[in-house]
């Protein structure tokens, strides 16, 4: 028995804190949180659409069982409405609009009437106010002591399918609430931002007579062409530093993965298989990850950058054909049924390089594009189902995923 | 307080550069006008580009009397369809290429062909995008064996971005699984 015993605490002590093991949390055992409004400018709609979106925020960063009702009272109150009186938290906002037109918002957290958190936002314009809203949410994850929530601050940048050989390129918040169309017109697909600091991105135009991949500087507005190619031309990752890009260019038809300096503007062949070789993911600056159809499928492989070198990473699935790493995690899309005639599945998978654990993430539909935030706390992805697209997060050490549908159009692609 | 006070400004300034940097000509208080004029200069690079195909239809009608015109011979040219999954010609479709050459050498030998590589709906991914590649190199293969010159033969995969039927039923999906013949001057 006591062996027993050791053997389930060695395994429950080696496999503690792997994201490949399902996180199962009670919905129970989550601190409760209530929301009061105490805001003097705007209309009723508004303050609704903020209230909304401060408890799809503070859903999203699953640390709280956010109660929906929208009730209002006094920011200055001592007591909580007493409605709230049971909740191990309230969350007390007042949103003010002042002579310069700005959103100031102004918020307190309280625990058993206890003030234990205060701060204050403004943007300059009422339409923004989501980022208000995504900002309090991180801070509130900072106050808890959670691990950051830096990637809710991040912009989306995706391409939206609007007709046959159509598409605009837009850039959003994580949720889709706000959106700004950057490019209009035309057939460009493949979005991807050319640093961390998501002022400037690439993209692959299908208008000319071949791919062309393009940069866009935002703050000058300036459309540069890069590089071109036969076939098929897409950025699929760029390096940390922002000075290599990872490309599948299709030189005389044949997808291979070629790096580029974007300095010198030189290219290298780096895979040289005759079948396809698609979509690389910088590992670390030596190694990449990428998807090839060299066991006759399409499966996960790596390379070192200075050697010839190329590993199968992936054992489950037989046709596998998008992925992303982080550390010692792979997040992948699997087909999980082949008919030429019905409706087919397509799921994330996560798996540890650490262990033998395959967890699957999502559960129906077309689960494509997969996109680990740069911490590795969130993974990005585009779910279409019921001819619905959104754009989906999945919380790894939640368990939970979150979903933001599109309102019109077809996501192709993203980055964020 | 003096800790809030800061944090709150640096907060503040985080929404701000945010924000700022996000959208590089929204400055004003309107919202749509500046997004227009970001979009103005896209949509002006991007559609200049296409106008190249709708120029070479009027090149192709001037041509001598012999010939037939581009919009004529690719009207004759049929699409290739493809089996799920795959980027091999069968029979059927290896005649339908063959076909194609016999306009190519004759009353089309005055012009290039763009291949065009399509797949159904599953997926968007490069994958996706390297299959359909995949089946016009199929196809450009096909061509050359059967006597045209390669040097006339440009290939583009559209991957599932460009469907010719929108339907979700397997006769649909099956029609955007192809290759379709462009004409160039």
């Amino acid at each position: 028995m006591k062996i027993i015993f050791s053997l389930l605490m060695f395994f429950g002590l080696t496999f503690a804190g792997d994201a490949t093991i399902e996180v199962i949390k009670k919905v129970d055992a989550l601190p409760s949180l209530a929301i009061e409004d105490s805001s003097i400018s705007y209309d009723d709609t508004f303050k609704l659409q903020f209230f909304k979106s401060l408890v799809a925020d503070l859903n999203v960063i699953s640390l709280f069982n956010v109660d929906r009702f929208h009730r209002t009272t006094h920011f200055n109150d001592t007591d909580v409405i007493v409605e709230n009186k049971d909740m191990n938290y309230v969350l007390r906002y007042k949103m003010f609009e002042d002579d310069s037109g700005a959103l100031n918002v102004a918020i307190k957290v309280l625990e058993e009437s206890q003030e234990v958190f205060a701060k204050s936002y403004k943007v300059s314009r009422q339409d923004i106010y989501m980022f208000v809203s995504h900002a309090i949410a991180y801070d509130i994850n900072e106050y808890m002591g959670e691990p950051s929530v830096e990637w809710m601050k991040r912009k989306v940048i995706f391409s939206r399918i609007t007709g046959a050989k159509q598409s605009e390129i837009v850039i959003s918040d994580y949720s889709l609430a706000y959106q700004h169309v950057m490019v209009k017109g035309g057939f460009n697909l493949f979005p991807k931002w050319a640093n961390y600091e998501q002022n400037a991105f690439y993209y692959t135009s299908l208008d000319g007579l071949k791919p062309t991949l393009k940069h866009v500087d935002m703050k000058t507005v300036k459309v540069s062409s890069i590089i071109s190619s036969d076939g098929m031309l897409v950025c699929s990752d760029v390096s940390r530093d922002a000075k290599t890009l990872l490309l599948t260019m299709a030189k005389n038809g044949q997808p291979d993965i070629y790096t580029y300096n974007v300095d010198t503007k030189k290219y290298k062949r780096e895979t040289v298989y005759g079948g396809i070789d698609v979509n690389a993911q910088f590992m670390d600056k030596n190694k990449i990850i990428f998807i090839s159809s060299r066991l006759g499928y399409p499966n996960v492989f790596s390379k070192r950058l200075d050697t010839k070198e190329v590993e199968q990473m992936v054992y489950y699935g037989k046709s596998n054909s998008a992925c992303s790493s982080n550390g010692e995690y792979i997040v992948y899309k699997a087909r999980e049924s082949s008919n030429a005639f019905d409706k087919n599945t397509f799921n994330l998978h996560l798996i540890s390089m650490k262990t033998d654990f395959i967890r699957r993430l999502t559960a129906t539909g077309v689960n494509e594009f997969p996109r680990f935030s740069r911490d590795g706390d969130a993974i990005l992805f585009i779910k279409n189902y019921k001819n619905q697209s959104s754009i989906g997060i999945i919380r790894l050490n939640h368990n939970k995923n979150y979903l933001f549908p599109l309102k019109y159009g077809k996501v192709q692609s993203m980055d964020w | 307080m003096k800790s809030i006070v800061l944090s709150s400004v640096v907060t503040a300034l985080l929404v701000f550069s945010g924000c700022s940097s996000k959208e590089p000509a929204v400055d004003t208080e309107s919202k749509k006008a500046p997004v227009e004029e970001v979009v103005a200069q896209e949509v002006e690079a991007v559609e200049t580009e296409t106008v190249a195909a709708a120029e070479s239809m009027v090149e192709s009608s001037s041509n001598s009397l012999g010939e037939l015109s581009m919009s004529d011979i690719e009207a004759q040219l049929s699409s290739v369809f493809f089996a799920f999954d795959k980027f091999d010609l069968n029979t059927q479709m290896q005649e339908k290429v063959t076909a194609a050459a016999e306009l190519g050498k004759t009353g089309g030998s005055a012009y290039n062909v763009k291949l065009e590589g399509n797949c159904d709906e599953w997926g968007s991914d490069e994958y996706n995008f390297a299959l359909g590649l995949k089946r016009a190199v199929a196809v450009k293969d096909a061509l050359v064996a059967e006597g045209i010159d390669s040097s006339r033969i440009s290939m583009v995969s559209y991957g599932e971005s460009n469907p010719s039927c929108s339907d979700k039923t397997s006769e649909c999906y099956a029609k955007n699984r192809r290759v379709d013949f462009k004409l160039l001057p």
